[in-house]
């Protein structure tokens, strides 16, 4: 009961965060929307390894958070200089 | 109540059998061997995840609502920290049965390491980059840096 409105609470998250990807007027608010996105959705796939008691989830979880990250620092470093790497 | 408890339900099976079919088709057998993660009986990581999912739906709602860049990237950045901090907690009292609680905490380590972080890059390029805040009699700009790095960037390119 609590996990599946923790769920669905997620994938609400999810999807306004998608919409703010997808329709923001400026760059800064597609990567803030992306940041979130990743986050929540490593969030929301502990809950699920929760609900299922499928504990691989967690390592999923953990490669989703860190990739996120770092495609987050890899935006946020473009758009500031237009170049990843001097 | 009863409502919003089989919408929960309806939609939280859609989001587990599309996340059980990604795990088969990985090759892995999704089939848990035990079922031993069970959240019957421990009101403590029951209400850490609803804590931590109300939080989070209201980053949500403010990162679609609110007007500007800045307010955004602070709705999202705090709330998302609290957030966390509330369904990792429970997440790992849940998980403390099945000998899982280290990797829990693995990956609420990252995470509280890298979203203050990330937040702080975000803002810090939209800030030089000169993105503008919605009101400019409400803001006030302490640095007087806003977009120092447009032009450095226009040269480079």
């Amino acid at each position: 009961m609590v996990l599946n409105i923790a769920i669905l609470c997620l994938a609400v998250s999810v999807l306004l965060a998608t919409y703010r990807v997808l329709r923001g007027p400026s760059w800064g608010d597609r990567v803030t929307a992306f940041d979130f996105l990743t986050v929540t959705l490593a969030v929301l796939v502990v809950v699920v390894a929760l609900r299922t008691g499928y504990t691989p989830f967690l390592d999923a979880a953990l490669l989703i958070s860190i990739l996120g990250f770092m495609s987050t620092a890899a935006l946020a470093r473009y758009l500031l200089r237009g170049r990843v790497m001097k | 109540m009863n409502a919003l408890a089989t919408l929960a339900r309806r939609a939280s099976w859609w989001v587990v059998i599309a996340m059980t079919a990604v795990a088969r088709a990985a090759g892995e057998n999704a089939a848990p061997a035990e079922r031993g993660v069970s959240l019957r009986g421990d009101p403590l990581a029951e209400g850490l995840i609803l804590f931590g999912c109300v939080f989070l739906l209201a980053a949500a709602i403010g990162v679609l609502r609110f007007p500007d860049f800045y307010v955004r990237l602070h709705a999202s950045t705090k709330l998302v920290t609290l957030g966390g901090l509330g369904i990792f907690g429970g997440a790992a009292i849940a998980f403390a049965p099945v000998q899982q609680v280290s990797r829990v905490l693995l990956i609420a380590l990252f995470f509280f390491l890298t979203a203050p972080l990330s937040g702080y890059m975000i803002a810090r390029s939209g800030y030089l980059r000169g993105l503008e805040p919605y009101r400019e009699d409400t803001s006030v700009d302490d640095w007087g840096a806003l977009g120092s790095e447009a032009e450095a960037a226009a040269q480079d390119a």
